[in-house]
């Protein structure tokens, strides 16, 4: 059987368009699996929402509208964490005019980043993100890309001592800076460190998901799907007819099961423009999670195609 | 940034092909009929300086001027920079362009020296490429009229006019109005790589013809000069 991501949404949508088994969204996807924040015990959902190019839809109304579509099935199925960054264009505004038009969810966890090399300016960042946002402060605030992070990270644990966040994070992407990022998790006191990780990147496993697990660092994974193009390049493919017993039923639930049955992630936060594909995301976050030997016959598979 | 090598045209790019085509779209919307008004205007006052009418070549260099002005306030610096941080630059760039242009204008029309007649022709061409088909581009991607890129609107034509015409009339001091316009090349060929767009052959394209072009007439100059 040959289960593209696209056919498998076909169905979907034919079935949720069904009257007889029409529900409420909230009920289809009550069952995301949550992680907790080691450094508080707080749960999340182990599914977010990513705003990189995605959400970059400057002033066009039919696509920030579209994005709010987005975020309101996100919210609907359970989803809290939705993570942004001033390097992202005008993604900020959009998720601001997403939050105003669904009346700011009580759910929500907003992660932002701090990204500007200048140290006296990263508090004047934080607050324009935040006007952005529309929000009154932000759960987490992390460090992008480590830039000035020596600089900041004192200010965003003041921040927090302050109440005016809640968490403290530092980010990196596609496998940059590993070993500094590795030193800043074992001297700093911070709450996340966000990273890519997936099936085809999976460097993270050898030192860096280990230490978060060691140090009590919650991990959110950035480019799930390598900004699509590792569904692209399986997309074509067969999806083994084992991985049916974990729910997956696409390329896009396979690959997301893969990152979040990690036992040191907290949260994937892969990024779409398509209310569908937000379902299906949030699918992925409930039913069965692949064990270790499942893990590596998945990895297998992949390697192999 | 000691992992600069790991970057690809593809990370730098901070928005879709449907955001950047759309987003041309609402902009040609917002302005039409200009387009025809900066693309026949310019082919007038092309034709009309290439056949020494003195008016024309006194406002060549300013209408140019005003084409890069508009394009850099229109569409680099309120339309294009809200998606990428980079459009920002790219339109002082554009301003500096503007002003040089307007510098230049000063002298240029008695300034004129000859050129080869390859280079005179092989400007010309380049410069009806970027004036009267560069806008039809879009139709061999099966998009819509309504995203075409003109002259005066957009960076890319504009550009490519503009180092056509600065080919065709060769000035002394007019190579200091080469360098933007070919930046540009290179950083528009760059997004539209990271885009997968086929269109990023057209101004990298252009960068390799101009090249061509300067350096045969360098060495037919050199020759000739060896030949006096």
């Amino acid at each position: 059987m040959r289960s593209t991501r696209r056919c498998v949404l076909q169905g979907f949508a034919l079935s949720a368009s069904l009257p007889l088994i029409g529900r409420p969204a909230r009920a289809q996807f009550a069952g995301v699996t949550r992680r907790a924040i080691p450094s508080s015990g707080e749960e999340i959902p182990v599914i977010g929402l990513g705003t990189w190019i995605t959400f970059n839809v400057g002033d066009d109304p039919v696509l920030q509208d579209e994005c709010a579509a987005v975020m309101a099935a996100f919210f609907e199925g359970g989803g809290r964490m939705i993570d942004s960054s001033p390097m992202y264009g005008s993604s900020q505004p959009t998720i601001g005019y997403g939050l105003q038009k669904l009346k700011y969810p009580d759910r929500l966890f907003s992660a932002e980043k701090v990204w500007i090399s200048d140290p006296a300016s990263g508090a004047e960042q934080i607050e324009a993100s935040r006007a952005y946002w529309g929000v009154k402060r932000f759960d987490l605030m992390q460090v992008h890309n480590l830039v000035s992070w020596e600089e900041h990270l004192p200010m965003l644990f003041d921040m927090k001592a302050k109440a005016q966040l809640r968490y403290v994070g530092i980010t990196t992407s596609e496998g940059r800076r590993h070993r500094e990022i590795e030193r800043v998790m074992s001297s700093e006191p911070i709450d996340f460190v966000q990273l890519t990780y997936n099936i085809l990147d999976r460097e993270a496993e050898e030192r860096i998901l280990p230490l978060a697990q060691e140090k009590g660092i919650a991990v959110i994974v950035n480019r799930p799907f390598r900004q699509g193009s590792l569904i692209r390049q399986v997309d074509d493919e067969p999806l083994p007819e084992w991985i049916a017993e974990t729910g997956a039923r696409n390329w896009a639930q396979f690959l997301l099961k893969f990152i979040v049955s990690h036992p040191a992630v907290t949260c994937a936060i892969p990024a779409t423009t398509r209310v569908d594909h937000m379902r299906e995301n949030l699918e992925a976050g409930g039913g069965i999670l692949p064990d270790e030997a499942m893990r590596r016959r998945m990895v297998d598979y992949v390697e192999a195609l | 940034m000691s992992d600069w090598w790991t970057y690809t045209p593809a990370d730098f790019l901070m928005f879709s092909p449907r955001v950047y085509f759309r987003l041309v779209e609402r902009y040609n919307q917002d302005f039409w009929p200009l387009q025809l008004v900066f693309v026949a205007g310019m082919l007038a006052i092309m034709v009309l300086a290439s056949k020494q009418v003195r008016f024309a070549k006194v406002v060549l260099l300013p209408a140019f001027a005003v084409a890069w002005a508009f394009s850099a306030w229109q569409f680099l610096w309120l339309r294009f920079a809200p998606i990428t941080w980079g459009a920002t630059y790219a339109a002082m760039a554009f301003f500096l362009q503007t002003a040089l242009l307007l510098l230049l204008s000063w002298r240029a029309s008695h300034d004129i020296l000859a050129v080869s007649r390859w280079r005179r022709y092989g400007g010309m061409a380049l410069a009806l490429f970027g004036l009267l088909l560069h806008p039809f581009l879009g139709l061999l991607a099966a998009r819509s009229l309504a995203a075409a890129e003109a002259f005066g609107m957009m960076p890319d034509p504009t550009a490519i006019t503009t180092l056509g015409v600065l080919l065709a009339m060769r000035g002394r001091h007019l190579w200091l109005l080469l360098p933007i316009p070919l930046l540009w090349c290179a950083f528009s060929g760059l997004i539209l790589t990271g885009m997968e767009d086929l269109g990023a052959v057209v101004p990298i394209a252009s960068i390799f013809f101009v090249a061509v072009l300067l350096l045969t007439s360098r060495r037919s100059r050199t020759h000739s000069s060896e030949e006096q």
